[in-house]
């Protein structure tokens, strides 16, 4: 065969590859840009009906999100959010659960349901976060922060371990063993499609500033139908038109009780409470290595008034009990309590129970590394 | 498989993570385009530039085309060509020493820099939009429509620009006589 100049012009294709760690710079370039530029707002909300959440590459756990069928808000987020990435687009539904008032003696205020609730000055969540980032003063060791949780039943057998490596730099690697934590290392899952890293960040930006602001840009961390941060003109047009485009999802859904009206004022509410819970969870038990993540968790949730906080003692070490209420459910016998040390508020435990669930509790073994030693497989 | 231009369209519609799978799905294609026009050390530092160029112009995508690479070259070459004009005119000339350094481990690595220096003098006459059709033909492996998708010309143009540039190539002296000893070595073998 004659060689010809679009041969030799073809010999010029080779180049020095990039190197793995310039395509990961480059997508947490696009991934901040997308982060400052927002949640699409008006039109573009509108989801598109039957649209398949991205799946999240590699090994996903996702926290449970107990909500409304159909998590009111999440347009195409990644999938691993149990049985809920199993709903597409974007649905309101009425429900018609009545929600509980926040309990007696909570410790985080009076409950308006209507808007984020600032924390009281005595908020022990508050206490704590200050706390963190007054005791925040030395360099961590190693770069990166392990977590082993062992999920186990009610009987104490274990069910499930996790293991989640974030680095300093906001990386998460995840896997079900050492093995294929070490595997995942090598080959990452994209960020960009993990909710937690994602959350991490928002919360981690929460340890400082406006506490109001930064809810609202934790809720908005994914892009949803609430509208917050809209005019009440363009919200309730968001809404309306998230409403009118999961139609044929709720019918497909629920049938003829597929409600008919949009949600009440207080039912967003809920699952705008709902997000923020959901998502403080996630990104206090992955990444809750960091300081300044637990600090910006500790604040969030302090806004939430159906979390109560109390003291309590694990394994004779003081620890505060933060109780997420049925009010932050669609089920009224669900709820989840996590278990923070007192002092750190480092995760020391994660259970949830009703719901027509079994009960299961996580524990949270957390320890600095390096990203090498852990490559190396010195853990 | 999901289209790309079903990503970008659930992009608009707020799916950030779908944008970043179109990004994912050519990201090796695009950072070794950049590599092959800018080196790999400025197209390390590009990449995350033309990520963000092309969040930014997503609403400019023709959805009536599956596939989002062209498209993404376009916006590499935009991006190419804002970071040459910043760059001193002294960087811009080939280095094809590098050639032989680092990475290429075949033994007739010195063959081969031979060629390509005698192809790279030879291209660098070219006129400019002659010599992109031609690289995205020949190193980026798209179709003549694809080039003229990423340089904004009806095809047309592109098929014209592309004949001149393959005929300006096996006319240039230098070229015709490395394409001879070649195509006279093959005949010996």
């Amino acid at each position: 065969m004659t060689v010809d100049e679009m041969d030799l012009v073809s010999q010029l294709k080779e180049a020095a590859p990039l190197r793995p760690a310039a395509y990961e710079r480059a997508r947490a370039t696009l991934r901040a840009a997308m982060a400052e530029s927002g949640p699409a707002r008006g039109p573009e909300m509108v989801p598109v009906p039957g649209a398949t959440p991205v799946r999240e590459e590699g090994f996903s756990r996702a926290r449970k999100r107990r909500g409304t069928v159909g998590t009111l808000g999440k347009v195409g987020i990644g999938a691993g959010i149990g049985a809920v990435a199993a709903a597409v687009a974007v649905v309101l539904v009425a429900t018609s659960t009545p929600r509980s008032a926040a309990p007696a003696g909570s410790s985080t205020g009076a409950s308006t349901g209507s808007a984020a609730q600032p924390p009281t000055a005595t908020s022990p969540l508050m206490t704590l976060a200050a706390h963190i980032q007054a005791s925040d003063t030395s360099p961590l060791p190693g770069n990166a922060s392990l977590v082993i949780e062992d999920k186990k039943d009610s009987a104490g057998k274990t069910v499930e371990v996790v293991y989640a490596l974030y680095t300093d730099s906001g990386i998460l690697y995840t896997g079900d063993g050492k093995q294929t934590l070490m595997s995942s290392i090598t080959q990452p899952m994209n960020p960009a499609n993990n909710e937690t890293y994602r959350w991490a960040v928002s919360a981690r930006n929460a340890a400082s500033g406006d506490l109001a602001t930064a809810r609202l840009r934790m809720i908005n961390t994914f892009p949803n139908c609430f509208g917050l941060g809209l005019s009440p003109t363009a919200q309730k047009k968001l809404r309306a038109n998230c409403w009118a485009a999961g139609a044929a999802q709720r019918r497909e859904k629920m049938g003829d009780k597929a409600p008919t009206k949009q949600p009440t004022a207080k039912q967003v509410q809920s699952e705008i409470d709902n997000t923020l819970w959901v998502a403080c969870d996630n990104a206090l038990s992955w990444a809750g290595g960091d300081p300044r993540i637990r600090e910006g968790v500790l604040r969030l949730l302090s806004t939430l008034p159906e979390v109560t906080v109390a003291n309590s003692t694990t394994d004779g070490e003081p620890t505060l009990t933060i109780t997420g209420g049925p009010g932050l459910f669609d089920d009224g016998s669900y709820h989840e309590v996590d278990t923070v040390d007192a002092k750190t508020g480092m995760p020391v435990s994660s259970m949830e129970s009703g719901g027509g669930m079994a009960p299961s509790t996580q524990f949270f073994q957390f320890s600095r590394v390096t990203l090498a030693d852990v490559k190396a497989g010195k853990f | 498989m999901t289209s790309d231009a079903e990503l970008i369209g659930r992009s608009l519609a707020g799916d950030g993570q779908a944008f970043m799978e179109v990004i994912c799905r050519h990201e090796v294609a695009v950072g070794a385009y950049l590599a092959r026009r800018a080196g790999r050390a400025a197209a390390e530092d590009l990449l995350g530039d033309v990520w963000v160029a092309a969040f930014e112009s997503r609403r400019t995508y023709d959805q009536s085309f599956a596939e989002a690479r062209p498209w993404l070259y376009g916006v590499a070459l935009n991006r190419l060509r804002h970071y040459w004009r910043s760059r001193p005119a002294e960087d811009l000339v080939p280095d094809v020493t590098s050639l032989a350094n680092g990475w290429d481990p075949w033994p007739t690595v010195d063959a081969r820099v031979d060629t390509q220096a005698v192809l790279r003098v030879a291209m660098a006459k070219l006129r400019s939009e002659e010599r992109e059709v031609l690289t995205l033909v020949a190193c980026e492996d798209l179709t003549v429509a694809d080039a003229a998708r990423v340089l904004g010309k009806p095809a047309g143009t592109a098929r014209r620009l592309l004949h001149q540039a393959r005929m300006a190539l096996r006319n240039a002296p230098e070229v015709a006589a490395l394409l001879t000893d070649l195509n006279n070595v093959k005949e010996t073998q």
